[in-house]
This record gives structure tokens, sequence and C-alpha cells, in this order.
């Protein structure tokens, strides 16, 4: 299992973490590398992924039944599209919480599909504390932390227990002087290659380009890891049942 | 041979969810390999029998026929438990014919695994009922469901109370079944199916069903907790001991 057939969510239980630009890179670079993919906006208030994404991102809502069942059951089908969830800090517990009851992250395997948490790791408890419980409640998933560089030098490395090879994924820092060419929805960064980006200058286009190469491999590292430990996983079962 | 058992399942109000826990039951002998069979006293149209077909008849418990049906075959039938699902309002009629034909007699003596469970209504009337059930019932194991599954305005009775009559009764034993949410209970209705199936994604013929997954791990998860208390209050060795016991007695 790699990205071509995995769920991703874009976590944290804290607002302002860089949550909604790493899941819309995450829709763009699935995009641009060929992939049908859907992204799934759980976030209220304005400047969220639906509205920087309007064609690929959807409202979603896990207040009522009705809203759990069109966005998980939706999830677990149609395999062939690659999802990407931007789960708001206020929808985080509840996520989870209903995700843990209903067996979600099982019911995604069977369907073949990986289920990747992309957590924001920041050094407050709040965060420390959700991280490790995820690892427990949804054990069966990936869970990789996710360094914004905006928020500072990492320093919180040891706080998010890193075992079995697993590593921080890094989120680099756009320059200052060009945040503001892509903070306005809608946007999307696949758009950049066809030189419609209106506004930029070239130096600054440029360097949009070559920060977005290296968020990008980022991904296929990351993506590399799921198939990775998806191998290892079959060869454990493997050898247990020989 | 082992022992047969009997479960009634039963309670002095209607709507109290009777079926609901019956069917748990059900699924949870499944679950467990113990041939089970089980008797609606509905009649004429019983909801358990609607759900679980293959098991259930439909009696009349007040028909001495039927009261044949049920207690003459407990030996012979290849099931090992029988659940009834008492019609509301029967429970104590019922109680009351089983010892007058020498059922609650047999129980005594250990020849046939008894047990009550007894759904709890949400007025206080329940409560001097359990007082009159429990007198009849002796020595059966008898337990007290609070059944929360649709979280109807329940147990305003002030714990006091409740915990008094509670300790009154030598042995019962208290289970909880937990609220599920609505939509998935309704859904499992219209589907007409146990539990179990409709978790497994599985129609009335067993054939593959597409029900919503969210509503499907709702009702897992609500099933292994219900599980889990019958697990907590040691059914299944109540029904069936284990071999160890009776390598146990010989050696004793």
């Amino acid at each position: 299992m790699s990205f071509r057939n995995s769920i991703t969510i874009v976590a944290s239980p804290r607002p302002r973490v860089g949550k909604t630009l790493l899941a819309r890179l995450l829709t763009d670079f699935h995009s641009q590398e060929g992939r049908a993919v859907a992204a799934f906006d759980l976030n209220s208030g304005e400047h969220t992924l639906a509205q920087f994404l309007p064609e690929r991102a959807a409202r979603a809502t896990i207040r009522d039944i009705s809203g759990q069942m069109a966005l998980f059951d939706r999830l677990v089908t149609d395999e062939d599209t690659t999802k990407v969830i931007d789960l708001g800090h206020e929808s985080f517990e509840s996520f989870f919480t209903v995700a843990h009851q209903i067996g979600f992250v099982e019911e995604a395997r069977r369907h073949s599909l990986a289920v990747a948490i992309l957590f924001m790791a920041t050094p407050d408890q709040l965060s420390v504390e959700a991280y490790r419980n995820l690892r427990v409640r949804l054990a069966q998933a990936t869970l990789a932390p996710v360094h914004n560089e905006l928020l500072g030098p990492a320093q919180h490395r040891d706080k998010y227990l890193l075992g079995g090879g697993s590593v921080i994924v890094h989120l680099p820092v756009l320059a200052p002087g060009l945040r503001k060419h892509i903070d306005t929805p809608p946007f999307s960064f696949a758009n950049l290659n066809m030189g419609s980006a209106i506004g930029i200058p070239l130096d600054g286009h440029i360097e949009v380009q070559r920060w977005l190469r290296r968020v990008y491999l980022e991904f296929r590292e990351l993506d590399l890891r799921l198939l990775l430990a998806d191998l290892q996983s079959s060869i454990r079962i493997r050898s247990q049942s020989t | 041979m082992a022992r047969p058992a009997v479960i009634l399942v039963g309670a002095d109000k209607g709507g109290v969810g009777k079926t609901t826990v019956a069917r748990t039951l059900i699924d949870y002998f499944g679950a467990h390999q113990t041939p089970t069979r089980a008797f609606d006293t509905e009649s004429p149209r019983g909801t358990l029998k609607r759900f679980h077909p293959e098991l259930t008849e439909v009696v009349d418990v007040t028909s001495v026929s039927d009261q044949m049906k049920i207690f003459d075959t407990l030996g012979s039938a290849e099931a090992k438990v029988t659940v009834i699902d008492v019609r509301a309002g029967l429970l104590s009629s019922t109680l009351q014919a089983l010892s007058d034909i020498g059922f609650l007699e047999s129980a005594k003596k250990g020849q046939i695994t008894f047990a009550v469970f007894h759904i709890l209504g949400p007025s206080i009337a329940s409560l001097e009922e359990i007082a009159e059930t429990a007198r009849t019932v002796g020595d059966a194991n008898y337990f007290l469901v609070k059944n929360f599954i649709n979280n109807t305005t329940f147990f305003e009775w002030d714990p006091a109370t409740y915990n008094s009559y509670f300790k009154k009764i030598k042995g019962a034993e208290e289970i909880t079944i937990p609220k599920l949410n609505e939509m998935a209970y309704e859904q499992v209705e219209v589907a007409s199916v146990p539990f179990v199936s409709f978790v497994g994604n599985k129609g009335t013929k067993g054939e593959a069903a597409n029900y919503s997954f969210v509503l499907r791990g709702y009702v897992r998860h609500w099933l292994g907790n219900v599980w889990g208390e019958f697990d907590r209050v040691k059914l299944v060795d109540m029904v069936s001991p284990k071999m160890e016991s009776n390598v146990r007695q010989v050696a004793g």
C-alpha cells in the first residue's frame, strides 16, 4: 500500500499550526502525480481547504450521524481515489473517537487502503499527549509527525517518541514575502506550472517552485516509508503463518 | 449429557426492549458456538421471529400444549440453550406456570440451568415488581437489566431506593445495556437481520448487503459492550459448565 490508495489525515488538536497548508500541498501533490484525489474539509470559518480547492475539496462534518456516514462511508469506498482530510482542531477529538469506535482503520485495510496521519508536532503538552494517545488508539495507522519549520526550530524530537525508523516530515518555510501570493483562496499549486500565477514576480515564482519541490520530496519519502511499512508488515504476517 | 439451560427474558411493561436483549443473547450464544433455540410469546406475530426466523418459534406460554412444546423438549432438543422472550405483562404468570409444573423445582435440584433476565422499566413501579418477581424466581440466576439502548427518560429513580431493593435480592446481578445510536438501531430494524449479520454486512439469507460502514461500526462497538456485560456475569460458563468442572467432579 502506498499513496496510490491511501487516506491521509492532517491533524493537530491545536489551531493555526499549518494543517490546511499541508493538506493543500498534499492534495495538489497527488493531482500532479496524476492521481484522482478527493479532499475533505473538517474546518469551520474562513480560509479553509474547501475554499482554496473548491473543485477537489468538499466540506464535511462529523457532528451528527448523517455527516459521519457521508464522510466515513465515502472514505472506505471508491478505492481508486486518494483521499486527504484536513481535520480542524475542533473536530480532532470527535473524529478519532468515532474512527476508533467504528473500526475505521481496520475497515480501510480490508479495502486495501492505508491510513496515514500527518500529525503537526508542536512542543505543547496537549499535542504531545494527543499524539501518544493516537499511537495507542489507532495503532494500525501510520503515524508521522510533521515539523512545520515556520514554527521555529525543532526542539521537541524526544517528546515524539520516534520508534521503528520513523522520521519527522519537514514542512519547509516559504520566504515571507511570497506567502501573500499563495494565501488567497481559491489557489492551487498545481496551476503554478501553467504560468497562471498572476502577480508573482518571476524570481518569486522560481522560489515558490523550489519550495514546492522540497515539499514534494518530503511527500515522496513519506510515500516510500508507507510502502516499506506495508512490506514489513506483510513479511511479518507471512513469516508468522509459516 | 450437558444439562439444558432456559433463559427467560421478560418485563411487566412493554417497550422496554425485551426483544432487543433476547436478540443480543441469541447472537452471543451463536458467537460461542452454543446451539440455541428461541421462543417468542408475542403470538401470533413475533418480533423476535422476524430477526431470527430459523431459531425462533412463536408460542403462547399460557397454553398447555405450547408449554409442552417448550419444556418437554428441553432434554431432547439439539439446542442446549432455550431463550424465551416473554411478552409484556406475562413474566409473573409465566413464572407461576413454571412453578406449577415443577420446573422451578428441577432448576433448584440442578437438573436445569435457569436464568431470568428482568428488563427494568423507567417507572418506580418496576421496583415493586423486582421484589415480587425475585420471590417467585427463587434460586434462579436473576439478572436485572438496565436497558439504555433507546436512552429513554430512564432511571430517574433515586439511587438509594433502587439500591435498597437491589440489595434485598440475594444473588441478583445487574447488567447494563448501553445506548446505541438511533439511526444504527433503526437500520438494523429495517434490515430485519441479527445484529451479527448487520455487523458482517450480510442480508437475511447471508447474502452480501450494503449497510453503512459507520452504522455497522456503531453496532459492532455497541454489541461488543453488551457482550462484555454477558462475559462479566460469566453467562457462557453458566449455561455450559466447562470440561474442567466435570473433571473436578470425577476427581472429587
